[in-house]
């Protein structure tokens, strides 16, 4: 199993400071290189909302991410998850039933997904790239299933207005983005859980020589997960007013490179849920920054495989600072 | 006795012979089923879900002995198994959807083994590879949808329209590329230059709302009109022209439930494209029909169909492409 966060940063020099801030800064120095190309646009109240808006979804499915990564796990298995969440939820709403049951039916299958991810690595021990891999494909299989390999749509209006109203001319899932990330960031911080998952993220021996139980700890870490995923399907699919088998797939790689992003905001290197943040912030800033530049869609993809290693590199450098 | 019993085996001897020369005058012989190969790569759209259903209940009406590979857009499980399928041998292999430039093994093999390959909506120019492909007039679609928008808005001179395609499917690529020719020779401009690019059908809708609504945020009321190559983008471009508060008109292709809910609702969505992938599939059907009785192949190996357009006049008698 990889160990993402067994790094602590000591003494001081500009070097350590770029490295210990070298999210922080790309992140501001890609605001200000956008905001100096296209002044009048970049920073406008109209163009700030829209990268929120468009970045919302992955940062809860980010958030969800950061759970796992904090116990040095990947769950590859957020994308599909949530594609199926909202698959589930528009077929029942389909089917007739009432938009707040349909969003219950669709959260449970996340959790039932998160909880299978958990039994799976804490108590059958599989490496959590196995497991997630593995029901990855079987989950995407299913969202095929509640699909019939077609695009639901047609959802009630209310549901839509989850994901596509407004609020102080705000969307809502802006909104809702905010109240997860704050929950998972208190959640982390100030929980006996939250601890529990750093612990085992620094060293799994001395956690459980701690008393610390780790594999209940594991398990609800990729139960978490798999609730706050089947949350972002739900979103995006009220965004979309439509669901299909596949959407938000990209979301998987793009939150594990948010995290990525993030370990090298903290002094620790930790997976943490401000860095991780940080990391959608400049994948959000990054894509409409390009868009509104007019740069072609491939050198885009480029630059993002170009910013996730740069961003492993960085976290790679700071292990071995250690 | 001796004559009588010659003339007796030369009889038996015709008649053997005669039996023979009928059997081999098909694409199968007689005493046995006629064994076709079915696959596609795109099982998992609607239209190619729809496409192996057909294909099965059709072998099943006509006697087949059908084998159908469904290679979830996985060249690497499908390509081996179509190819130990025509190592077990077949009389036709039938090709849904699946383009040409990915199934060069494929095709080694049926070439090697001395089987026609009919295909359907496989490629949008003629290729050696088939007997016969049969798909949709990339240019009927391009000049009807061009007209359609052209109509809408007055005349296309001068206009900004933003052309969103998607290079890895040969249809979109082609269609695309036609589309900005035309709207060039129209006078229009091209929204960013050049052609936007999708870089995954799965993500299609939230790539083209975001291209869309970038473009909008850099150029206010900067789009008379959005052309789209298939429609789930379309209705991702749609959606962010409506979310800015535009009055822009988007086309797509493929007649979809949703997009033709779009059109009837008379918001952004101003048309799409119904390709008769049913009366297609009659078609080649016909010709491995042929095929079976006397060992004939089609004369020409690449054959085009015209489109419907579908707007809001004609949208509620069109099948959708994912209600086939």
């Amino acid at each position: 199993m990889m160990k993402l966060n067994e790094v602590r940063v000591t003494g001081s020099s500009i070097g350590r400071f770029f490295l210990q801030g070298g999210t922080v800064l790309a992140l501001i120095a890609l605001i200000v290189f956008f905001f100096a190309m296209r002044p009048d646009i970049f920073l406008t109240f109209v163009n700030v909302k829209n990268i929120m808006y468009q970045v919302s979804i992955l940062a809860v499915i980010a958030a969800a991410q950061t759970v796992v990564m904090v116990l040095g796990d990947f769950d590859l298995s957020v994308g599909a998850t949530s594609s199926l969440a909202g698959a589930v939820a528009g077929a029942q709403m389909l089917g007739g039933v009432p938009v707040w049951i349909a969003i219950s039916v669709a959260l449970a299958v996340g959790l039932a997904v998160g909880l299978i991810n958990g039994v799976l690595v804490a108590y059958l021990n599989l490496s959590a790239f196995v497991a997630t891999l593995a029901t990855m494909t079987s989950v995407v299989g299913m969202a095929f299933i509640v699909t019939e390999g077609t695009t639901l749509f047609n959802f009630p209006a209310e549901f839509n207005e989850l994901g596509q109203g407004k609020l102080l001319n705000v969307p809502l899932p802006v909104y809702i983005a905010i109240l997860v990330s704050i929950f998972v960031w208190a959640l982390l911080r100030f929980t006996t859980i939250g601890r529990s998952w750093h612990a085992i993220g620094g060293n799994v021996e001395v956690s459980r020589l701690s008393g610390v139980k780790v594999r209940r700890a594991r398990l609800l870490a990729f139960t978490v997960a798999g609730v706050i995923a089947a949350l972002g399907g739900i979103l995006l699919a009220a965004r979309l007013g439509s669901a299909s088998a596949v959407q938000g797939s990209d979301n998987t790689l793009l939150s594990v490179a948010a995290v990525f992003l993030g370990m090298t905001v903290i002094k620790s290197g930790m997976s943490n849920l401000g860095g991780t943040m940080v990391g959608v912030g400049i994948i959000g800033v990054m894509s409409n920054g390009l868009n509104i530049l007019g740069v072609n869609a491939y050198v885009q993809q480029v630059v993002t495989g170009a910013i996730i290693i740069l961003a492993v590199t960085l976290s790679g450098l700071k292990a071995r600072e250690r | 006795m001796r004559n009588k019993f010659k003339l007796l085996v030369a009889a038996a001897a015709v008649v053997a012979l005669s039996l023979t020369g009928c059997a081999a005058s098909g694409g199968g012989e007689a005493d046995k089923p006629f064994k076709v190969i079915a696959f596609t790569s795109g099982n998992q759209t609607p239209v190619g879900a729809w496409w192996v259903k057909a294909v099965t209940a059709k072998a099943k009406e006509l006697g087949w002995e059908l084998t159908m590979i469904q290679g979830d857009f996985d060249f690497q499980k499908m390509n081996p198994a179509v190819e130990s399928a025509i190592g077990q041998g077949a009389d036709v292999i039938f090709d849904g959807y699946t383009d040409y430039a990915s199934i060069g093994s494929i095709v080694t093999a049926a070439k090697d083994a001395g089987i026609p390959m009919f295909a359907m909506d496989s490629g949008v120019e003629p290729s050696d590879a088939f007997a016969i492909n049969v798909t949709t007039d990339q240019q009927g679609i391009v000049d009807s949808t061009v007209e359609a928008l052209s109509t809408e808005l007055g005349g296309l001179e001068g206009k900004n329209i933003m052309v969103i395609g998607h290079d890895p499917h040969p249809g979109i690529r082609e269609r695309a590329g036609l589309a900005e020719e035309a709207f060039k020779a129209a006078g229009a401009n091209i929204a960013g230059g050049e052609i936007q690019k999708v870089q995954s059908p799965a993500t299609g809708r939230t790539e083209a709302l975001a291209l869309v609504a970038d473009y909008l945020a850099a150029n206010p009321n900067g789009l008379d009109a959005v052309w789209v190559g298939w429609d789930d983008a379309a209705l991702g471009a749609s959606k962010g022209l409506a979310e800015a508060g535009s009055t822009a008109k988007v086309t797509g292709v493929d007649a979809t439930s949703e997009a033709i809910a779009e059109i009837q609702a008379g918001g952004n969505f101003l048309a799409t494209i119904e390709q008769p992938w049913p009366a297609i599939l009659d078609t080649l059907i016909g010709y491995i029909l042929t095929y079976q009785k006397d060992g004939s192949l089609p004369s020409t190996n690449f054959e085009t169909v015209g489109t419907t357009l579908v707007d809001k006049v004609n949208a509620a008698k069109i099948t959708p492409s994912d209600k086939l």
